[in-house]
């Protein structure tokens, strides 16, 4: 089961990405558990995701999250501009498992 | 194409506001670096991160633009509240883009 957790400022736009996300996981018949937070609540969540995508707005908390996450082992990274822009599902889903390592 | 002018009749409703969004949010990292950057002692470094958030707004105001005249040719937009969180963030980030310029300019003059 792979958890996948998005954030983003108010955590509305990654909201729409994470269904995406998730019926393209559903497709190729992966078990993905993927959920969206607003930027407060990332570092507090960050404990139950095996990665963390954030949105361009939040990309200047980037060093601040990796810090944060680097004590459940967890790698944060900014989703794909075309990723992002396109609200492309797939392909911010294969940028998460590329992070997660498998 | 990220880079290139964007059509949006090659865009979802949905996608153009992801594009809003992001331009937006890519101009909001930047303005927060800006200041940052000047914070940290690096006035050329904090006014060339302004300078990128200008022209990343400026591709978010080129997609909007698009839509207005869109709209005013008869053409409506459909509603949603995507669209409309997509505008704030557009307006929102504008006006940081303004305040932290002017603020800029002012630690400048006194010195800070």
């Amino acid at each position: 089961m792979k958890k996948i957790l998005l954030a983003c400022s108010s955590g509305m736009s990654t909201s729409l990405l994470v269904t995406k996300m998730e019926e393209y996981a559903h497709s190729i018949g992966d078990e993905a558990k993927i959920w969206a937070v607003g930027q407060d609540k990332a570092k507090k969540e960050m404990a139950e995701a095996n990665v963390v995508l954030i949105g361009p707005q939040m990309s200047f908390l980037k060093g601040e999250l990796q810090k944060e996450a680097e004590q459940y082992g967890t790698k944060v990274d900014v989703i794909d501009m075309m990723a992002y822009g396109m609200a492309d599902g797939k392909k911010a889903y294969e940028q998460a498992l590329s992070l997660i390592g498998d | 194409m990220m880079m290139g002018k964007l059509k949006l009749d090659e865009l979802t409703g949905e996608q153009i506001c992801f594009q809003l969004i992001l331009h937006s949010g890519n101009a909001r990292s930047k303005v927060i670096q800006s200041i940052r950057a000047y914070r940290a002692g690096s006035v050329q470094k904090a006014e060339e991160l302004l300078h990128q958030a200008e022209a990343d707004l400026q591709q978010a105001h080129d997609i909007h633009f698009q839509m207005i005249q869109k709209e005013a040719g008869g053409e409506k937009s459909e509603f949603s509240l995507l669209l409309l969180h997509a505008e704030d963030h557009l307006m929102s980030t504008l006006t940081m883009k303004e305040l932290v310029s002017e603020l800029l300019e002012l630690f400048k003059e006194k010195n800070l």
